[in-house]
């Protein structure tokens, strides 16, 4: 079965921990052991049972009701598998949100329609960072409607504005479905809510359903093999993974950034010889000639020209720390040290206006030019996700995601 | 349990491990010739055209089952694996969380001292136990063996931690996708020898595997790959209820885990 990755989104204590849990029991998907090992520690406390607990692992976790890093849980439901990544919410443990994100194929942002609460600038940054992620395909889930009667004219005015911010940001917001709930309740998650009478839509399951199964893959039809590594017993034979396209025995391949050509003599596919290998697949290369050593990281292209090669890129950048001292890009666990950053447009991740130059902060956001330390290949993150993307590090530290962008 | 899709399961820990290969110097894996680690021994030799490039650590606190004993030696043998052995001593009035929490890591920090090894794969996955879920796929330890999971390094898009201290150590979990029932199916497809606990002999089977002290089988007429399929969809039980429920308990899996335990 395929598992469609779903990562909660949305602002601390709107009710992404308890709306995974309150979905885990209410498709049966836990077993009573769990729940009654959550039911016990909430006794424990002197609370009432909370669902998140189920998620909630680390004993500082449950005593101050908070989520403080990413986890997975996975539900069955109608033959369509789902792991929904929790995440932390706090704005201190975003690189702990990312890890989670980065892993999604969607995304469901919770926004809580309690006076009070609603949309918050957290709000709108996560849902800026799934963008640049590069997570279409969104689900908005209005909850804790109970606290305010399940009141339609609260739901609309969250809608509203959430269409609004996501056109601000360039995202197009027809294929986004609002779904009213109460996740603490269990209103309209699995069974349609008879509290919510003016909702004619799905329940929030019927709806991840309904998206999962329009999920259509994009191809780059290109011919590229990420390299791993030598091999230590054969200098010729090279580990990788196929990005995209296709590539057969005996064809040409040019190792980029390097500009080698080499002709694969054979193909190992999950160690089984094989013609051919496709997009996925993880394979070995048996080339007509050694290969050195600093490889990693390279790509295997049957068309030269098939991705770019520089030491000059655009990215769009998301800052969790200032740059400041060294600075170094890491793409597929190669490390690439950063000489310079410099800004070319700011993003008000709150507002999403943007303006020419300004300087890179903190929780916001920026089209940057980065000088690196040497040569790399690389794509457009929307071609080949896989060549566009990359974390940054300030003196060692995790500071901010980026993708390349033109 | 969801039944996953073996193959892609099966590429992803492929690159996991070479991603391990080729990001330190000296790499080992834990071997306790349960059916986890076995399986990933088994990626291994797929990744690695057809053997086991890594030594394997069995920390053998001298309690484990006759039968684990023999397969260890079978196994090893057949696969030409480079085996290394640390002995952990058994004190009589330890049992559970202090016996895993102490003997187990004493033991390993000593073979990794002596050996020099930078990165330890080890099989545990996400569905095992809530705290195993919050785990990083490369996951960094102390010279003391700490896990400090309340600020974990990120880890997104393949971008894995490094080893910045050299004290330390890197766990990598290539298995962390995948779940119980994805285990037997893959020992099924591809015929991966096991350890013959796991199948029932007079109503009763192992689960899970720990030594001969803290685990304690489960209640079960499977007697082989097929109906311990079968026999995984429709439980309810957790897997790990065989074992020691002093280990398994609220907060000790992390306790023991922030000590160090695999």
């Amino acid at each position: 079965m395929i598992v469609n990755r779903v990562t909660l989104l949305g602002n601390k204590d709107h009710g992404k921990s308890t709306l995974i849990g309150s979905l885990l029991i209410n498709t049966g998907s836990v077993s009573e052991q769990r729940i009654n090992d959550a039911k016990k520690t909430s006794k424990k406390l002197g609370r009432q049972f909370e669902p998140g607990y189920i998620l909630d692992s680390f004993q500082e976790e449950r005593e101050n009701e908070m989520t403080i890093d990413t986890t997975r849980a996975q539900v069955k439901y109608k033959s369509t598998g789902f792991e929904f990544i929790d995440v932390p919410g706090h704005e201190e443990l975003m690189k702990n949100m990312l890890s989670g994100a980065s892993y999604a194929d969607f995304a469901l942002l919770i926004v809580s329609a309690k006076k009070d609460e609603g949309i918050t600038e957290q709000t709108k940054r996560h849902l800026f960072v799934a963008k640049l992620m590069g997570i279409n395909k969104i689900i908005v889930a209005v909850n804790k409607l109970d606290s305010v009667n399940y009141d339609e004219a609260r739901f609309e005015e969250i809608t509203d504005g959430i269409k609004q911010y996501l056109n601000k940001i360039g995202f197009k917001s027809e294929s986004i479905n609002f779904v009213p709930i109460s996740a603490y309740n269990s209103e309209n998650l699995v069974k349609k809510s008879k509290k919510i009478k003016w909702y004619g839509g799905s329940s929030l399951i019927d709806t991840l359903v309904a998206l999962s199964n329009s999920r259509k893959e994009s191809s780059h039809g290109k011919s590229m093999v990420l390299l791993q590594g030598v091999s230590e017993d054969d200098s010729r034979s090279v580990f990788g993974k196929v990005l995209s396209g296709s590539i057969r025995k005996n064809q040409r391949i040019t190792i980029q950034p390097e500009g080698h050509t080499s002709l694969i003599k054979s193909i190992f596919v999950s160690g089984r010889r094989s013609a051919k290998a496709t997009a996925g697949n993880v394979v070995t290369l048996e080339l007509d000639r050694a290969v050195k050593e600093g490889i990693k990281g390279s790509v295997a292209c049957a068309d030269r020209d098939a991705c770019r090669v520089g030491s000059s890129i655009n990215v769009l950048f998301f800052d969790t720390k200032p740059l400041k001292g060294k600075l170094s890009i890491k793409m597929n666990s190669v490390e690439i040290p950063c000489r310079k950053a410099e800004v070319m447009r700011s993003i008000s991740v709150a507002t999403g206006e943007t303006k020419e130059k300004g300087s890179i902060k903190p929780l916001q956001a920026a089209y940057i030019r980065l000088s690196l330390g040497k040569k790399i290949a690389f794509e457009d993150f929307e071609k080949v996700p896989e060549l566009g993307r990359f974390v940054m590090y300030s003196d060692r530290k995790f500071a901010g995601i980026g993708v390349v962008h033109n | 349990m969801i039944k996953q899709d073996i193959k892609s399961l099966e590429e992803r820990s492929i690159y996991v491990m070479r991603e391990a290969k080729s990001n330190f110097k000296n790499v080992a894996a834990l071997w306790s010739m349960g059916k986890d680690s076995t399986a990933m021994l088994a990626i291994a030799r797929k990744a690695f055209h057809g053997k086991v490039p890594f030594p394997v650590i069995h920390i053998d606190n001298g309690i484990d089952f006759p039968e684990t004993y023999e397969f260890r030696e079978s196994l090893a043998k057949k696969w030409k694996l480079n085996l290394i052995v640390g002995n952990s001593v058994i004190k009589p009035e330890m049992s559970g969380y202090a016996c895993c929490g102490a003997n187990k890591t004493v033991a390993l920090k000593k073979i990794l001292k002596e050996y020099g090894f930078d990165a330890l794969i080890v099989s545990i996955r996400r569905d095992e136990h809530g705290i195993r879920a919050k785990e990083r796929v490369f996951s960094p330890r102390n010279k003391d063996f700490k896990w400090n999971y309340k600020d974990q390094a990120a880890e997104l898009w393949d971008n894995y931690s490094s080893n910045d201290d050299s004290d330390g150590h890197i766990r990598v979990h290539p298995l962390l996708d995948w779940n119980e029932v994805d285990i037997w199916n893959y020992i099924r497809k591809e015929k991966v020898p096991m350890n013959p606990l796991y199948f029932s002999r007079n109503g009763y089977r192992y689960r899970s595997l720990g030594c001969t002290h803290c685990t304690t089988p489960v209640k079960s007429n499977a007697k082989d790959i097929n109906q311990i399929i079968k026999e995984l969809e429709v439980t309810d039980t957790e897997e790990r209820a065989g074992r020691d429920q002093d280990k398994e308990r609220e907060f000790v899996m992390e306790k023991l885990r922030a000590l160090g335990y695999m």
